[in-house]
Order: structure tokens, then sequence, then C-alpha cells
């Protein structure tokens, strides 16, 4: 497989919201090249060009992670934390999707660094419209600061 | 003759001279004698002068005895009186006495009582304290256990937020993806159905969000400022009216006094009320919301009245309870949380909200919140 000048990594453990989620950036026109992972530990894997991934360019960042909150093995926060951590990757915007505003985690990664959070709403054309915003607001941010 | 008469001259001369002599003797004799008389009489004389001395002296002196004597007589009868006096205070102390020891033993008596009241009384103080102690325990147990519960609580709403809201969204999702890409598959009906099922779980979603969200009340932080209840209510009533459509009711917003509380709390109350103002004066025209406020005692109370739809106060025990409505979902929208929301924020003001309403006829709402003199 081919994973160069991936555009979006999208990190989503919920395969029902990767569906929705993949669409709906699709329908709103994002032709951008997207990876889907499915922990975060793939993820580092993916950003650190390690396991499945050591063949990756690690110079090729990508221009956006979507990255949802709660996720088996190494979470969400846990991946945030080290990305923005890190001097070659905390330019990197990161979106986290998150189930409910009532996640107490959501203060937490502003402190650590994440630039927005989206929460998935039930209602699809919410999640379409949040998606939208979200995702074009920080892919034009990003290609402007590359 | 003549001798004889010379000798008895002779005879009486000598008598004579010796008689003469005798008489000298005599008178120098007398001499002596009146000499020593006289020295009597000078004797007797002073005796006598010292002797009416004397008898002066006595007469002062027995002048002065009977005055005594009086004096003491006097002096008797008074030691009499006082003897008496005395008599009668000994017979008095007597009684005196006796009821003193009366009175010590009863009071001996009571002391014994007092003893063994305060024994009583240590007893229940100890069993008191005791009682305490435990009630302290089960308290500090007692806590700790609704501390305990209350982080379940959370994580239950957490994870009710989370597991929950995933799978609605999933039929959700799901089901818009039917509509929108299988549309010449699926006759009106077919149709229809799936916009009923796409309806219910955006539905179930918001009944999700707004338990979540009153839940969530009782653990927020109450910090009081003083609110400017005019621009508060002014500000929502233009968010509220922001792009609504025709058949407004017509607002009528008296000077509100100002109250202490939690503005964005505050704001969630009137947003509430006068968006359910506002819905449930929908179905009637020129209708008017009016909204004001009085001073009551440390309290400010609020009310705001609307000339809609109304309710039978047969039903009034159920207006606040979470997800209790007492209109059909087909007439007015809404998922029963907004008052329950607005009693919570107002308890947690330590205020009252209660309402007064009639069917068709319209409702009124009041609130109370703490004035702004007394900030506690």
């Amino acid at each position: 497989m081919n994973y160069d000048n991936v555009e979006i990594l999208f990190v989503e453990d919920s395969l029902d919201d990767a569906v929705l989620t993949i669409r709906a950036l699709t329908k709103s026109g994002f032709t951008n090249k997207l990876h889907h992972v499915t922990d975060g530990a793939e993820a580092l894997d993916f950003i650190y060009c390690r396991g499945n991934y050591i063949n990756r360019k690690i110079k090729d960042y990508p221009k956006l992670i979507l990255l949802d909150l709660k996720m088996p093995k190494v979470s969400g926060i846990q991946v945030l934390e080290k990305v923005k951590s890190d001097p070659d990757f905390n330019s990197v915007p990161v979106v986290m999707l998150t189930s409910s505003n009532e996640s107490p985690d959501i203060e937490k990664c502003y402190a650590l660094g994440a630039n927005s959070y989206i929460v998935k709403p039930v209602d699809s054309d919410k999640f379409f419209h949040a998606i939208k915003e979200i995702g074009m607001y920080w892919m034009i941010l990003s290609q402007a600061a590359h | 003759m003549k001798n004889t008469d010379s000798n008895e001259l002779i005879i009486a001369n000598k008598a004579l001279a010796f008689q003469n002599a005798e008489k000298v003797k005599r008178e120098a004799e007398l001499i002596i004698a009146n000499k020593e008389l006289d020295f009597q009489n000078a004797e007797k004389k002073d005796r006598a002068a010292e002797l009416i001395i004397a008898n002066k002296e006595l007469i002062f002196q027995n002048e002065e005895k009977e005055r005594r004597a009086a004096e003491l007589i006097i002096a008797n009868k008074e030691l009499l009186f006082q003897n008496g006096e005395k008599e009668r205070r000994a017979a008095e102390l007597i009684i005196a006495n006796k009821e003193l020891a009366f009175q010590n033993k009863e009071k001996e008596k009571r002391a014994k009582e007092l003893i063994i009241a305060n024994k009583g009384l240590k007893k229940a103080e100890d069993d008191i304290r005791k009682l305490n102690d435990e009630l302290e325990q089960k308290v500090i147990e007692r806590t700790s256990q609704l501390e305990f519960v209350n982080k379940e609580l959370e994580s239950f709403s957490y994870s009710v937020s989370h597991d929950l809201r995933a799978p609605i969204r999933a039929i959700n999702g799901y089901t818009r993806i039917i509509v929108e890409d299988y549309a010449d598959k699926i006759d009106a009906d077919g149709a229809k159905i799936l916009q009923a099922i796409i309806n219910n779980s955006k539905k179930m979603g918001e009944l999700i969000d707004d338990l979540l969200a009153f839940s969530k009340l009782g653990r927020k932080r109450v910090s009081l400022s003083e609110i400017n209840m005019f621009d508060l209510v002014q500000s929502v009533r233009e968010e509220l009216l922001f792009g609504a459509g025709k058949n407004m009711p017509k607002f009528k917003i008296a000077k509100l006094l100002p109250a202490m509380g939690d503005q964005s709390l505050i704001k969630q109350v009137w947003i509430n009320l006068i968006s359910n103002a506002i819905k449930y004066s929908q179905y009637k025209t020129k209708t008017t919301i009016e909204i004001d406020a009085h001073q009551m005692a440390n309290f400010v109370i609020y009310k705001i009245k609307d000339e809609g739809a109304g309710f039978d106060m047969e039903y009034y025990d159920k207006l606040f309870g979470v997800f209790q409505r007492l209109h059909a979902q087909d007439e007015f929208e809404g998922t029963g949380i907004g008052l329950a929301i607005v009693q919570k924020i107002i308890n947690r003001h330590n205020g009252t909200v209660w309402a007064k309403s009639k069917l068709n006829e319209g409702t009124c709402f009041y609130f109370s919140l703490p004035s702004i003199n007394t900030k506690s």
C-alpha cells in the first residue's frame, strides 16, 4: 500500500463512525488523500514510520490529524500528547473527535495543544457540517503554514 | 491672948502664904491646863472642821451612792430587758435552728437528688455525645458513599453519553445514507419510514444530551455575582427572536431589579422560560409576554407571563419533573427537560420557582433569587 502524500490521518476505532466521517468528508468535497487507522498505537506507528509504516517517509507528515478521543490501547490523549510535545510534529493541526461534550478530557486536550474538537452529533446533517467546517478550516490553515 | 492670936496669925499667914503658893501653883497648873484646854479646843475645832469636811465628803459619797444605785436600778432594768430580749432571741434562734436543720436535711435530700439527676444528665450527655460521634461517623461514611455514587454517576453519565450516542449516531447516519444513496429504490412509504427513523434517533440524541446537561447542573459550581437582570433578559430576548418567524408575541419588559446569581445559569433559566413562553404562544395571534420583578424580603421575585396555551393546574406537580410534559409532542415540541433545569438552577441559588396557569388563557412563571443586599 502506498502511504505517500497522506494529507489527513484519521484515527477512529469505531467503524461506523469511520464510515460516516469519511462519507461526510467526501461529500463535503475533501478529495485529499486520507488514511484511516483504528487505534492510537497504529497512529503513532504511522507518524513515526514504524511497524507497518517502516517504509514511509517521516518528513511526509499529514496536514491534519483527526483523532478520536476514546480508543483502546493508546488513547487519543496519549497520541495528542506525543505529537504536540514533539517539535517535529507539533505544528500539525490536531482536531479531536469526541462522543459528547460531557467528556472530562476536553479541557485536557486543549491544555495539551489540540487545535479544535468536534462533538460527533447524532444528527448526521450536523455531523456533516461540523466535519466540513472544522476540517476545512484546519486544512486551509495547515496548507498556508507549509 | 495676943500670942495665940499672933500665932494664929502666923499660922494663918503661913497658911495664907501656903495657900497663895498653892494658888500660884494652881494658877500655873491652871494656865497649863488652860493651855492644854486651848490646845485641846483647837484640836477639837480642827477635828470638828475635819469632821465637817468628812461629813460633807460622806454626804457627797452618799449622794454618789444613791445616784449610782439609781443608775444601777436603771441598768438592772435594762439588763432585765436585755435578758428578756435575749431569751426571746434565743427562743427565735432555736426555732430558726430547727428550721435550718430541716432545710439542711431538705438540701441534703435535694443534693442527693441532684447528684442522681446529674448522673442521669451525664449519662444522657455521654449518650448524646456517643450518638453524635456515631452520627458524625455515619455522615462521613454516607458522604464518602455519596461521593462514590456521584463519581459512579459521573462515569455512568459519561459512558451513557458516549456509548448510547454512538449506536444512535450510526442508526441516524446509515438511514440517511439509504435515503440519499438509494432514493430511486425506495417508494414514498419507505422514505417516510426512513425519515421517522432519522427523526426518532435525532430525538433520542437530544434526550440524552438534555439528561446529561441536567445531571451536569448538579455538579457545576455556582459562582455568585451581581446580575443586571434587565440587560440579561434583553439579550436573551434578542437571541431568541433572532431569525424568528412571524407571529411573534409582543414583549413588555419592565425595569428589572438586579439579583445575586450565576450569570450563565440564570441566563439558561431565562432562555428556557422565554422560549417556553414563545413556544406556547405560537398558535395564538397578537399575544404579549410580560416580564417584571418586585422585591420581597431578601429576595427578588421575577415574573414572566404569557397568553399562550396554558396548562391544567391539576397536573401542576408534574410541571417541573424530568421528561414530564403536559402537552403532546405533535402539538408542542420539546424533551421535557427545560423546566426541570430551571427548577434545579433556582434551587441551587436557594430560590424557588412556581407557576400559575389556566388552560387556553396563559401561564405565569415566578422565581426568586437572593437580592443584591443579601450577599452571603
